[in-house]
């Protein structure tokens, strides 16, 4: 009888401030002046009010009315986080109310939504994992079992590195090219470690997270009890629902009808005897894994592409990434005990930085453009690496 | 199809975009099997077809070259240029006749002409915009003959081609003419071979005229010296040439400031290659095909907000004309980081090759036949 695992990713990065090469040299507080804390708040009061308070609180209530047969899991970012404690803690109380229902699995990942597990060595990764642990552990009492690297990176060293760190699953892409041709409805094991992967059924996630709205699309409109027949049509013994958390009312818009679909889902579900919810954790211990999958080239759920190329695809996102790299080696050696700089240097590691500066075109560059502040590429480019600049000298204390 | 284009300038004789615009056009179409008679002014060198389905008809006697770009400022001088359109646009109405589907002009210079065969073979007119008098006048004090002059051939005109919707806005906002008669088709490129290494040079190209912003860029060279060293290339000849050089003494810059003054077709081709940036801070620019030119000689862009190319080109700079600092930011960037030049470079000579004749040709003859 499949399982159904809906697994949201809850993520806001922190956006930077126009900074020009003008500013170089001359940042007093980095915190205060390299982050756009005035379009931060606002972005996210905006997705909060359009998104996260409304899911919530039909969710919380689905799971109350099933009686906790619907399940569900989440990993909130760091970043997220610290919005919520700044300016809507309500929002995080409403993630404890779902939290102590006990319908609900929380995931670890980065604190900062970072790409450190494609760093040299994997210290850093490390540490921003026992930071996001921590941060867990100290707001909701929870200690994760699975794991969820940004955007579902995955190869076998990031895998071998979360077995070594006591995690027993994680989440990656069902990607083809990993599978061939085996279903991403079973339950797999890395190859080279002790840790269950589940795999992203991207057909049916991205059914519901890109396709929900589209009305060229063959499906449209999707219902919750069709979707649901297609689920109960389909074949093994997991059926991973992996997503944005946004989807819901900001990626689709309320006027879609997503929440109307959400509303109903569960109980279209649960109308069919071979169909259950089960969170991460409980897939991750219920299920042996079928077989083992070796994945020697990163990979992720993002883009047509499915691999790093979102963030690493072209020389101004190379230049970026190895910058910032240069970076933390300089302040690791000459500032350790600076905590600032250090937690500065961090949250301009959040992947969507380097993701806004993705020149691929047609289709991915739309979903680009979409989320992306910046009117071009190229336009991130100099700002970030602007800032970077700065950064470098602060840390060689000029 | 049969069409009688009335033109004033055809490689190798042209003095702006309009006469690389007219080449690629009347290509594009004999490729697709239109046939067109392009009607021009004669000169003292002979100008021939390289087509079969294009047939060159000089119209005048030798010697009638106008330069229509270079508008005297001299009443003297001015008097005998209007005279010499007037003469043109009879000539062209007494020569013109057969079986035509269609008459196309080009702005102002052939509107009267236009207007006249229209009338006389009962055909319809198509009119391309390429620019008008607010766009060369940059926005101030626009000259009401010929404001007068452009309305009324619009307002003939069956159909108007607007070379970017920010030129159809000026038609409709200030002419007065119906949104739903302008058809906008933005223009193309041939693609150039890209070769020369890449000097430390800024370009500005174009005539030096308060329509193409070439004192901001100055204002953009003077800040980015504060912390680069490049060359600034000022390219092209205008009436703001000497204030040019005034200001760049008085800035302290004239060392790093060049002024090719009139450049050849190939020197010009030469100087995309090896420049660096290049920047178009027009004011009102209709198009801006020089950014497209720029692009294919592998060179990274900041175009004006104000320039129709901005509107359709993705992979490239866009600023206000007036942000100085912001121009200036963006050709640090492009000057000190390699991985931006390297990118931009490549990701824009892909873009800029969606921008072909085929395509303006294709669009053009939907406007054609929905009119014969």
């Amino acid at each position: 009888m499949p399982s159904v695992v809906f697994y949201f990713e809850v993520h806001q990065p922190m956006r930077l401030s126009r900074f020009s090469v003008f500013n170089i040299g001359h940042t007093e507080d980095p915190y205060a002046t390299y982050f756009n804390h005035e379009l931060n708040q606002k972005i996210f009061e905006k997705v909060a009010r359009k998104c996260y308070l409304p899911t919530n609180k039909l969710l919380l209530d689905l799971i109350r009315k099933t009686d906790g047969k619907f399940r569900i899991s989440y990993s909130l970012t760091g970043t997220f986080i610290e919005y919520c404690q700044m300016f809507l803690p309500e929002l995080l109380d409403s993630f404890k109310d779902l939290v102590k229902t006990g319908a609900v699995d929380l995931l670890d990942e980065t604190y900062y939504h970072s790409l450190s597990s494609l760093f040299d060595d994997l210290d850093e990764f490390e540490a921003q994992v026992k930071q996001h642990r921590q941060t867990i552990k100290k707001i909701f009492n929870y200690s994760p079992k699975s794991f969820r690297n940004t955007e579902t990176i995955y190869d076998n060293r990031i895998a071998g590195k979360v077995a070594d760190m006591g995690y027993e699953g994680i989440l990656t892409e069902g990607s083809e090219r990993i599978l061939g041709w085996r279903s991403p409805n079973f339950v797999y094991k890395s190859q080279y470690s002790n840790i269950k992967v589940l795999m992203r059924n991207y057909k049916l996630s991205d059914d519901v997270g890109f396709r929900f709205g589209a009305k060229n699309w063959s499906g449209y409109p999707l219902t919750a009890d069709k979707y649901a027949r297609w689920m109960s049509n389909s074949f093994g013994d997991v059926i991973n629902l992996f997503m944005d958390y946004e989807t819901f009312g900001e990626h689709q818009w309320e006027d879609t009808g997503i929440f109307e679909f959400l509303k109903h889902l569960p109980n279209e579900v649960l109308k069919y005897d071979n169909l259950e919810f089960a969170t991460v954790s409980e897939a991750v211990e219920k299920y042996q894994a079928v077989g083992d999958i070796d994945v020697p080239w990163a990979i992720s759920w993002a883009d047509e592409d499915r691999n790093v190329s979102t963030w690493l695809g072209n020389n101004m996102q190379i230049a970026c990434f190895n910058e910032l790299k240069d970076i933390g080696r300089m302040i690791k050696k000459q500032r350790p005990k600076d905590k600032e700089l250090l937690n500065v240097w961090r949250l301009l590691q959040t992947s969507d930085h380097l993701y806004y500066l993705s020149t691929k075109g047609f289709e991915d560059g739309t979903v680009h453009a979409y989320f992306s502040p910046y009117e071009v590429p190229y336009d991130g480019f100099i700002n970030y690496m602007n800032i970077l600049q700065d950064l470098k000298e602060k840390v060689n204390g000029k | 199809m049969k069409v009688a284009m009335l033109g004033w300038e055809y490689p190798p004789f042209k003095v702006g975009g309009l006469g690389t615009h007219c080449y690629g056009l009347t290509h594009g179409l004999a490729e697709k099997n239109v046939h067109i008679d392009f009607y021009m002014p004669k000169l003292r060198q002979k100008v021939k077809s390289d087509n079969k389905n294009i047939k060159i008809i000089e119209v005048g006697e030798p010697g009638d070259a106008i330069f229509p770009y270079d508008r005297p400022d001299d009443k003297a001088l001015g008097g005998k240029f209007f005279d010499l359109v007037y003469r043109y646009n009879n000539l062209l109405a007494a020569r013109v006749k057969g079986n035509y589907d269609v008459v196309h002009v080009h702005d102002w210079l052939t509107m009267k002409a236009g207007v006249q065969i229209k009338e006389k073979l009962h055909i319809p007119l198509v009119l391309t915009v390429h620019s008008t008098e607010y766009d060369r006048a940059g926005m101030l004090y626009p000259n009401q003959w010929f404001i007068d002059l452009e309305r009324e051939g619009m307002q003939k005109a069956d159909r108007i081609i607007a070379v970017s919707n920010y030129t159809k806005k000026i038609v409709v906002e200030k002419y007065g003419i119906p949104a739903e008669k302008i058809t906008v088709i933005h223009n193309a490129v041939y693609p150039t071979e890209e070769e020369g290494e890449k000097k430390p040079l800024v370009l500005f190209l174009g005539r030096l005229t308060i329509q193409k912003g070439p004192e901001f860029f100055l204002k953009a060279a003077k800040k980015v010296l504060e912390y680069e060293d490049a060359k600034f290339v000022i390219a092209g000849v205008g009436d703001m040439m000497p204030k040019l050089i005034n200001q760049a003494v008085d800035m302290g810059i004239s060392n790093k400031v060049v002024f090719t003054g009139k450049l050849s077709d190939e020197e010009v081709q030469h100087i995309y290659k090896i420049s660096s940036i290049y920047v178009m801070p027009s004011v009102s620019e209709p198009f801006g095909i020089t950014a497209l030119e720029a692009i294919s000689a592998g060179t990274p862009t900041i175009v004006s907000r104000s320039a129709g190319v901005s509107e359709v080109l993705k992979n490239c700079f866009k600023v206000d004309f007036w942000d100085t600092d912001e121009m200036a930011n963006k050709i640090i960037a492009l000057l000190r980081y390699d991985s931006l030049h390297s990118t931009m470079r490549q990701s824009s000579k892909r873009e800029v090759q969606l921008f072909t004749w085929d395509r303006v040709a294709d669009q053009t003859l939907r406007v054609y036949r929905g009119l014969a």
